[in-house]
């Protein structure tokens, strides 16, 4: 499977248009219905490869655009998810300067 | 909402070529699914309509993620209480830029508030114009195809009325043949009439003239026969009787 190729379960006679949203492959437990036990087993099961990754990435990504920025009449959920997401990553990365800003030497 | 529209021109004319695909059997889409007997297995993707949202951005699912474990204030007690815990402890630093994101959220809210709703009407007019003049020629085809059919039902109900005009022409023209035949019959009758009754005329007047003319021979006859002997006798007689009356 090269860079830009559908993958490699997707067959469109049978699959019909493809869906970027879409997992082809066959489907394991979801992640919701999966009991803490079998957490180990289900995680040792997951395909590690890069490509993998990025494809769930992609994945979810597709999943969001399809929700919430593609319908015909989307509201402005997509806008604030963006702006609260980028929120919440850029204070993790400052986090180690803002940490000094803390009021209280003891807690 | 700037993808809108790219996305809805994309969609209808995919929707459409998938329609035309699917309705001939002629295609190669087709041909190719018929070739193998691999059926289609996965709903086709449809484009959906927006994910609810709470408070402008939180997905619904994730209260719903609460709903079954701790009831509907659930996702707020936890993000109060979790919320409680980070400021507390200060693993969340309110540092200045806390302040000013406070003061900037009071503003969108304010702005969202205010213009949202009239934003969201230009944009879903925008939209709806963009695919009604998309639609416009299918719309306008569709609409001359059913006038034509409604002309075309039209003349034949006519044309049924037509039937029902050329029965009451033949009627009437049955009706002018049967006048004249009738006016024909009494004019003959009457002719007839007229010369039967000439006839009977003739015959009367026939006999009226030749029973004169025998009367008349008769009297002449008699009359002839008549002699001055007997005259005088019948004259003498008439006198007798006279003279008879006279005395009574």
């Amino acid at each position: 499977m090269a860079i830009g190729d559908y993958p490699a379960d997707y067959n469109p006679k049978i699959h019909g248009p493809y869906d970027p949203a879409r997992f082809y492959g066959k489907p394991d437990t979801p992640f919701g219905q999966v009991k803490l036990g079998e957490l180990g087993s289900w995680l040792a099961r997951r395909n590690k490869h890069p490509s993998a990754i990025i494809g769930a990435v992609s994945r979810a990504w597709w999943r969001w655009q399809h929700k919430y920025v593609q319908p015909k009449r989307a509201g402005i959920a997509p806008f604030f998810h963006v702006v609260f997401a980028s929120m919440g990553i850029f204070y993790v990365l400052n986090y180690s300067k803002l940490k000094h800003h803390r009021n209280y030497k003891y807690h | 909402m700037l993808s809108r529209a790219a996305i809805l021109s994309g969609q209808t004319s995919r929707a459409l070529v998938v329609l035309g695909s699917r309705s001939t059997t002629t295609s190669s889409v087709n041909n190719q699914a018929a070739a193998t007997d691999e059926k289609q297995t996965l709903p086709r993707p449809v484009r959906q309509e927006p994910g609810k949202v709470r408070h402008g951005f939180i997905p619904e699912e994730w209260f719903q993620f609460f709903y079954k474990k701790t009831g509907a204030t659930g996702a707020y007690t936890f993000a109060f209480t979790f919320s409680t815990y980070l400021i507390s402890k200060e693993i969340y630093v309110m540092e200045h830029e806390y302040y000013s994101g406070l003061s900037l959220l009071l503003m969108w809210i304010v702005e969202v508030k205010k213009l949202g709703p009239k934003l969201a009407t230009a944009l879903d007019k925008g939209v709806d114009e963009y695919e009604s003049a998309w639609n416009e020629s299918r719309v306008e085809e569709k609409k001359v195809l059913s006038d034509q059919i409604a002309d075309e039902e039209k003349a034949q109900w006519s044309m049924e009325g037509q039937n029902l005009l050329v029965q009451a022409k033949r009627e009437n023209v049955a009706l002018q043949l049967e006048a004249t035949y009738r006016e024909r019959l009494i004019s003959a009758y009457s002719e007839v009439k007229k010369r039967l009754d000439y006839q009977v005329e003739k015959q009367n007047i026939e006999r009226r003239i030749a029973q004169k003319n025998l009367v008349d021979w008769v009297l002449a006859r008699v009359t002839a026969s008549i002699t001055p002997d007997q005259e005088k006798q019948n004259i003498n007689r008439c006198i007798t009787d006279l003279a008879a009356l006279a005395k009574a």
